[in-house]
């Protein structure tokens, strides 16, 4: 790999936090640092966000960074983007950067989105007869011919995001870096925009993505970088990068400062035997709720024969095994749900017992395991999420949500099919006489 | 340093010039009258202090109208431009958090905003000259340098302050309250030569009157300033403008930690 090649490099980079300084201190604040300085030596809560980050990112190329919540991605993307200087090495960039690391960072609400295209344009220094020749694209890009002289603080959350991402795209940039914004906007403009970016590799232009979406990420990234505690755990092709991000998550690694997070929010969710359980499985240990008059002990995912997995290949059986103690009267009976979402959180399917006729005139037993079906599992490649929850009968009470805690991925779907959920469909043809 | 960030700047023009119109632009868009306001609002405030201090306080200074004007123009451009400017920085965090930019475009656009204000008011001024029966003469055409020497210190002011307003929240308002002393110690509203005798020195090289007397010399005078004041305030603008920078320049990198 020689040296003119690369289009962003990034040598032992370490970026440090002082936490106690964030928000621009005070008068008085800083007269007491000083007044205590005096004294023993200053109490500085540090914290380094990166940490002897080494990477090259080649010109035409599309580089994913994957990392758990905290695990330093936005840091590092802001690091790229020049907006954080880093504390300890070395960052060189080739070419005009345009970070989409929030959409409408940009936009002056009080403007039209006429004046904005332009303010935006000269935000990423694009030369103004460039933001004019484009103008027209950008306008109709974002389908906003109508409403282009109006101020923007008059537009729809949607109109936003158009105008927004539509400016930015059309500026062509050298390297675009990219976090987490394929979340917003509806999706037929999600698809555009995404297919747009990707017309920039054509370009010769340099992509980097941040991004949860384990399946967006190894269609279209050619290389990753895994990030760890701030730290650089592994680069190299997108699929070993997955494979080792998950790794990591199992082992609970990139966890810790949920985790941590949670405790010290002390005894109001209590502690109760199974909350270590939870979270070592779940993804995310947040959203828990419920009496727990009955408990859902452990969810896990087996396949056809049997055999716990986390994933599955497309047209498979999946079964959901949701265990539970229960401390219910003989009068009382509970309703079992579940859930599947996709890694955005978007709701997919969220069934109840309710359509198999529960609660059953039999008692429930103070112990057992519900078994949620999918005799062939129609979801496409991609990680997805999962919900398990128990609830009374008129499902006005939870006894024990566990909300997105769990999560698996499907491969090997149909080729040349696109989506989500595979839905049964046909195609005919008729001749119009 | 200095030289790169200065480049950068350039490159950057076309945002300067735009934030600035926005600035300008935004200001007055609802309003009835729209930019006439810039105008107005100083006017009127003149002439409820011109009838003040002409009828009630009467002090011995002939055509004190454009005593007390001349004054408050050059007062409104370094003290109006600064207190502003200082928030600069922090008022446009949320952009500095996500996108590259030379900081220095924030402070700058703010002090060019105000500075076409300020030359709007000017131009009044010399358009109502005669009404008031000021000698009009060559003199005048110092005005475009005193603006200048003005504009140069009011924007190394803008950026010291700015800076320090990243790190502590309070200056914003402790400028304030320095500036309205200086407004009642600086002979603006008075003439000099009611101090006592002994005082008259020290309130002679306040910086701020220093820069009064490059707008009063000219207007109300019709006389160019003392070579020593012109001198004074040259040097005043050009180390506040190269401290300034310098502070600023030398800080703008680590902002972004203090923001929030």
């Amino acid at each position: 790999m020689s040296k003119e090649q690369a289009a962003v490099r990034l040598e032992g980079v370490g970026i440090e936090y002082h936490l106690n300084l964030n928000g621009g201190a005070r008068l008085r604040r800083e007269g007491i640092r000083a007044f205590q300085s005096l004294g023993r030596h200053r109490r500085k809560s540090e914290f380094w966000a990166l940490k002897d980050v080494s990477v090259e990112i080649k010109k035409g190329e599309i580089f994913g960074i994957l990392g758990g919540n905290g695990a330093g991605k936005s840091t590092l993307l802001k690091a790229v983007a020049g907006i954080i200087p880093p504390t300890e090495g070395k960052i060189e960039r080739e070419g005009t950067i345009a970070p989409l690391i929030e959409l409408g960072a940009a936009i002056n609400p009080e403007l039209t989105g006429a004046e904005n295209i332009f303010l935006a344009g000269s935000l990423y220094r694009v030369p103004r007869k460039e933001i004019q020749r484009a103008f027209d694209e950008i306008v109709d890009f974002a389908g906003l011919r109508k409403f282009i002289h109006t101020p923007v603080k008059n537009y729809s959350s949607g109109m936003f995001v158009r105008l927004a991402f539509s400016t930015i795209i059309f500026f062509k940039p050298d390297i675009v870096l990219i976090d987490e914004v394929f979340s917003v906007g509806d999706q037929v403009f999600q698809q555009k925009s995404f297919e747009k970016i990707l017309g920039f590799k054509e370009r010769g232009a340099t992509i980097v993505l941040v991004s949860h979406d384990l399946g967006l990420l190894s269609r279209i990234c050619t290389r990753a970088l895994v990030l760890s505690r701030g730290r650089g755990a592994f680069i190299g092709p997108v699929e070993e990068a997955v494979g080792r991000y998950r790794q990591i998550v199992q082992s609970g690694e990139l966890l810790d400062g949920d985790i941590e997070a949670k405790r010290e929010e002390g005894g109001t969710t209590g502690s109760s035997p199974t909350e270590t359980k939870i979270a070592e499985t779940a993804l995310d240990p947040q959203g828990r709720w419920g009496n727990r008059k009955v408990e859902i002990l452990s969810v896990s995912f087996v396949d056809g024969a049997g055999h716990p997995k986390k994933e599955f290949t497309f047209g498979e059986r999946f079964e959901a095994r949701i265990a539970f103690a229960s401390k219910l009267g003989p009068g009382e009976k509970p309703v079992f749900g579940a859930a599947v979402a996709t890694a955005y959180k978007m709701l997919i399917y969220g069934p109840n017992t309710l359509e198999n006729g529960w609660p059953a005139e039999q008692a429930v037993p103070a112990k057992g395991i519900v078994k949620f079906i999918i005799p062939e599992l129609p979801l496409f490649p991609g990680e997805y999420l999962f919900s398990a929850a128990v609830y009374d009968e008129t499902l006005g009470i939870a006894f024990d949500h566990h909300e997105l805690a769990y999560s698996f991925r499907v491969t090997g779907g149909p080729k040349g099919q696109f989506g989500t959920v595979k839905i049964k469909s046909s195609w005919e043809l008729d001749p119009v006489i | 340093m200095m030289i790169r960030s200065i480049r950068e700047l350039v490159a950057y023009r076309e945002l300067l010039w735009n934030l600035t119109l926005t600035e300008l632009k935004l200001r007055y868009r609802d309003s009835v009258l729209g930019f006439l306001w810039t105008v107005l609002n100083p006017l009127f405030s003149l002439l409820i202090l011109a009838f003040v201090f002409s009828r009630i306080i009467r002090f011995q200074v002939p055509n004190f109208t454009l005593f007390l004007f001349s004054g408050l123009a050059s007062w409104l451009m370094i003290q109006q431009t600064t207190v502003i400017a200082v928030g600069a920085v922090v008022n446009n965090q949320a952009l500095i958090k996500k996108i590259y930019v030379p900081k220095a475009v924030f402070p700058l656009s703010n002090v060019l905003a105000r500075y076409v204000d300020h030359g709007v008011l000017l131009l009044i001024l010399l358009v109502f000259m005669p009404v008031f029966g000021a000698p009009i003469n060559w003199s005048l055409l110092f005005l475009p340098v005193a603006v200048l020497l003005h504009f140069a210190f009011s924007l190394g002011l803008s950026l010291i302050l700015a800076t320090a307003q990243v790190r502590i929240r309070d200056v914003q308002n402790v400028a304030a309250i320095i500036f309205q002393a200086f407004f009642y110690l600086t002979p603006i509203l008075y003439p000099i030569e009611i101090l006592p005798e002994a005082l008259r020195p020290i309130f002679s090289w306040n910086p701020f009157y220093l820069f009064v007397q490059l707008i009063r010399c000219p207007v109300h005078q019709g006389i160019l300033p003392p070579w020593e004041t012109i001198g004074a305030t040259s040097i005043l603008a050009v180390a506040s403008l190269i401290a300034g920078a310098w502070i600023f320049f030398r800080r703008e990198k680590y902002f972004i930690f203090h923001l929030s």
